[in-house]
């Protein structure tokens, strides 16, 4: 048999919660919750982990852009990305981080997954 | 990571059964080689198959299928040669000239491929991979629907170890492994013996390594190479050699494991 990706768990449903949250629906039976703001604190890009792991400079100049008001922090789109991850779409325009389905996983903030 | 100024689109080809991608982290084990003859072998099986030469640096499936020099101004695409459906860069780049692209470039000619070629209704669409983990596997991984990928290797170890990095990557992205072939695998010498050239086993191994389906040796003959360079491959040449059997096993084998495998799924996704 062919090694295929039935062996791990697989989306089978995404769903906006309320106003702030995402709901994944997993094919082990599983449902993850996660907010906005976690996934996009959590963003796995190049330019949010900072060059080769290193955090921004604290003591850099904001530019006008960072600090103008903006509008509350959501996606705009979430897309999968072959059979392996998700793009993020957020509406500020970043859209360069891919959540591989085994980061979403470790990222759950469900209940049960937060104690364990 | 996405390509520079790319997207990663879904791509859908509905008029494709099944696409299905010949690869190999190492380079130089007869992936071309496989690909025209498994091609051939599956057309002999009454399927119907297109080639696509995703090697877009280094084509080799103009010459092993015969049709080494043509008119892109005035071809019609794909190019069907001995029933099967063709598209390679080197049909679009003279001999004499180098495709100099960096990785940007790969992702939009192998989406131009895929999605801008009429196919037509196909079983199988084979993409001939080029060695590496690089751009054109990330493309295909990221937004091709491929059902799976059979991996070539010969039997030695410097050529599983690298081969196994290449397996490595498709299960990270989760494309299905359909198996493992063993390419130049032993020679059958005039005296009736089995000499094992390159060593013995290393593809069998490799195969229950990674937990992938084991889907053939394919045994040396001169005649494979004389055959490709002249373009008319060994399958459709030599129908009954010991090579042409082997692939016509493979071919069965392939078949076998992309059922099994099932249609390519696809994850749901979430607009606003």
């Amino acid at each position: 048999m062919a090694i295929s990706s039935s062996q791990s768990p697989r989306p089978l449903a995404l769903s906006k919660q309320g106003e702030n949250q995402l709901t994944i629906d997993w094919s082990d039976g599983h449902r993850s919750v996660y907010s906005w703001k976690q996934l996009r604190d959590n963003c796995p890009c190049a330019g949010c982990k900072g060059e080769f792991g290193q955090p921004p400079d604290p003591f850099r100049i904001l530019t006008a852009s960072e600090l103008a008001p903006k509008p509350p922090l959501a996606p705009v789109e979430i897309s999968p990305v072959g059979n392996y991850a998700y793009k993020i779409v957020w509406n500020d325009g970043h859209d360069t981080g891919l959540f591989t389905l085994e980061y979403l996983r470790q990222l759950c903030e469900c209940p049960l997954c937060k104690t364990t | 990571m996405q390509p520079p100024g790319g997207t990663l689109q879904r791509l859908t080809l509905p008029s494709v059964k099944h696409l299905v991608a010949v690869t190999s982290g190492k380079g130089g084990v007869g992936k071309s080689t496989v690909a025209t003859n498994l091609a051939l072998a599956l057309q002999m099986h009454g399927r119907r198959v297109g080639l696509m030469d995703a090697d877009i640096y280094g084509p080799s499936i103009p010459i092993m299928m015969g049709v080494p020099h043509v008119d892109p101004q005035t071809t019609p695409f794909p190019i069907e040669r001995f029933g099967i459906k063709l598209m390679s860069m080197g049909f679009v780049v003279p001999a004499n000239q180098a495709s100099i692209l960096r990785g940007p470039m790969i992702h939009k000619y192998l989406t131009a491929f895929l999605t801008q070629i009429t196919w037509g209704d196909l079983d199988y669409l084979l993409v001939d991979m080029p060695p590496g983990t690089g751009d054109a596997q990330l493309s295909l991984a990221q937004t091709a629907p491929l059902s799976g990928v059979v991996a070539v290797v010969t039997p030695q170890d410097v050529s599983l170890t690298v081969a196994r990095r290449g397996i490595e990557m498709f299960r990270t992205v989760k494309v299905p492994i359909l198996g493992v072939v063993e390419n130049m695998s032993y020679f059958t010498g005039d005296d009736g013996k089995r000499y094992e050239i390159f060593r013995h086993g290393g593809g069998q191994k490799l195969a229950k390594d990674v937990g992938a389906p084991f889907l053939g040796e394919i045994p040396i003959d001169p005649r494979v190479a004389e055959c490709s360079d002249a373009g008319d491959p060994i399958v459709h040449k030599f129908p009954d050699s010991e090579v042409a059997k082997a692939y016509l096993t493979l071919a069965g084998r392939v078949a076998e494991e992309l059922q099994k495998a099932g249609p390519p799924q696809e994850l749901p996704g979430l607009r606003m």
